[in-house]
């Protein structure tokens, strides 16, 4: 089976008043269709760059980024679609109309989309917010909408740049339990960017640790066990203080360039 | 409740006095309320100045083509300068340096270039009004935060797109606001240039009765000019309060 996303030799360096940053250096990976696969490393490691390339925001300078076997030119929202950190809603919109805003760019009658819509808030928690703009919602609620409006236009595949980012940790643990479950009901492709040790673990299918600056893939982690996992199990223990041996060094190194 | 009783209490002070005052100085200056209460009957009724109604509609006439050629040169330019980096980096200051001057100097060369008639009344209500609608254009495209304009381009939306559906929500807010006072200014331009010079419209009017000392017909023509302003700003104003109703 070919993979979904390919990625292949990418470097990208960005021009600064303070001269070039190599932000990623002869990045190689593939995801195949169903996975859950999380990018994890210091801050600006480039994973965030690496995710808007895939999202055809941003250009490689080299090497090459397929998915579905085609060259990534641009956003595709037929076949991309991508949740930020900041839920981005438009604040003139209700949560219905935004989540509604993919299939209204693509020329979905009104009706279809406002049914699309309505149906997809039941399992987003949401039915009774429909009608709520973004600064009446609780920052977890927000980021629902912008899933909501990511898996309106029902991609095969999701990019998420630390959907929970800006979320307390609380709330952030309860939105990861609610969007495995979203995961393994719509079997999409996940691409998942966090800091968070915790739920690259328990979420994904697959971890891939990035270095500091010029960022590379590290190493890999395949997490083949069942969800939901215990995260208190020896297993997971020992997991975690193996993915942390390996960030460690690389977060040490981030924070020494600053 | 008290908001309307306290604004009447002030009107009626206001007129209490202003009667007292007119009462023991010259009545031909400080012409009394109840002398501009007949006097006001009088224009109304076309007595004093017949010409009451076609006046004000070439008033009307000129604030709606100046307000009009304003709003279009004011999109104009804002968005011009605030879309494109390299038109707003040359032009912007030169904008900015116009605005400071205070726009009452152009009004004899706007009389030289236009004429005693409307096109140089139409002209200043332009001028006045123009600069307010640019600057609210860009300050609205300041406004816009980039990362919606990123999410609108993750979900494949072309730049007239981002546009239409992006941009101008975001800072319709701030336009209408804009709008308004270009209103405002409009107004006051093709007034201020009708009584600096002129031979017909509300101002030539006020003009003459001022220059005749009929002084309560010229207090009534005010009143009436003023009903036109307020009038206008009204309308202004319900428009801008739907705006904010939409947008946040």
């Amino acid at each position: 089976m070919s993979d979904l996303i390919v990625v292949e030799s990418v470097s990208k360096r960005y021009v600064t008043s303070s001269g070039p940053i190599e932000a990623l250096h002869d990045v190689s990976l593939s995801v195949g269709a169903g996975e859950f696969c999380t990018l994890i490393g210091p801050s600006g490691c480039g994973k965030s760059t690496l995710l808007g390339m895939l999202g055809g925001l941003v250009t490689a300078d080299t090497g090459r980024l397929l998915v579905d076997g085609r060259p990534v030119n641009g956003p595709d929202p037929g076949r991309v679609a991508t949740v930020f950190q900041d839920a981005g809603l438009f604040p003139w919109r209700t949560a219905l109309e935004n989540v509604e805003f993919g299939l209204e760019l693509q020329g979905v009658p009104r009706e279809r989309r406002r049914a699309v819509a309505t149906e997809l808030l039941g399992p987003l928690g949401l039915r009774d917010f429909a009608e709520k703009y973004p600064r009446e919602l609780s920052g977890g609620l927000r980021q629902r909408v912008a899933i909501g409006r990511a898996l309106a236009i029902d991609t095969q595949i999701i990019l998420m740049d630390e959907p929970f980012g800006a979320l307390d940790e609380q709330t952030r643990l309860l939105m990861g339990e609610w969007l495995l479950d979203i995961w393994r009901r719509t079997r999409k492709t996940v691409v998942f960017v966090t800091h968070s040790l915790h739920e690259a673990l328990a979420l994904s299918t697959r971890v891939m640790v990035m270095t500091a600056r010029p960022g590379r893939i590290k190493r890999v982690l395949e997490l083949p066990m069942p969800y939901p996992r215990a995260m208190e199990s020896a297993e997971m223990v020992a997991l975690r203080a193996t993915l942390w041996s390996g960030i460690r060094d690389e977060s040490l190194r981030a924070m020494g360039e600053r | 409740m008290r908001v309307p009783a306290l604004r009447a209490a002030i009107l009626v002070l206001f007129l209490l006095a202003w009667e007292g005052v007119a009462r023991t100085a010259n009545p031909l200056l400080y012409v009394p309320p109840s002398a501009v209460l007949p006097a006001f009957g009088r224009l109304l009724a076309l007595e004093s100045y017949p010409d009451l109604v076609p006046s004000l509609l070439l008033t009307l006439r000129e604030i709606l083509v100046a307000y009009a050629l304003a709003i279009a040169a004011g999109l104009g330019c804002g968005f011009a300068l605030g879309l494109n980096r390299t038109i707003g980096r040359a032009y912007g200051p030169i904008l900015a340096a116009l605005y400071a001057v205070p726009a009452v100097v152009w009004y004899p060369s706007l009389m030289l270039f236009f004429g005693l008639d409307a096109a140089s009344k139409i002209a200043f209500g332009f001028l006045l009004g123009f600069f307010p609608i640019t600057l609210a254009v860009l300050a609205g495209i300041r406004q816009v935060s980039p990362h919606m304009l990123v999410v609108a381009r993750a979900f494949g939306a072309r730049p007239l797109v981002i546009f239409v559906k992006v941009m101008v929500p975001a800072m319709l807010f701030t336009l209408v606001g804009g709008l308004r006072t270009g209103l405002a200014l409009s107004v006051i331009g093709v007034i201020v240039g009708e009584i600096l010079g002129s031979r017909s419209g509300m101002g030539a009017l006020i003009n003459h009765a001022y220059g005749l000392f009929r002084t309560s017909d010229y207090v009534a023509l005010v009143l009436v000019t003023l009903v036109l302003i307020v009038g206008s700003d009204a309308l202004a104003s319900l428009v801008e309060r739907r705006a904010q109703r939409w947008t946040d």
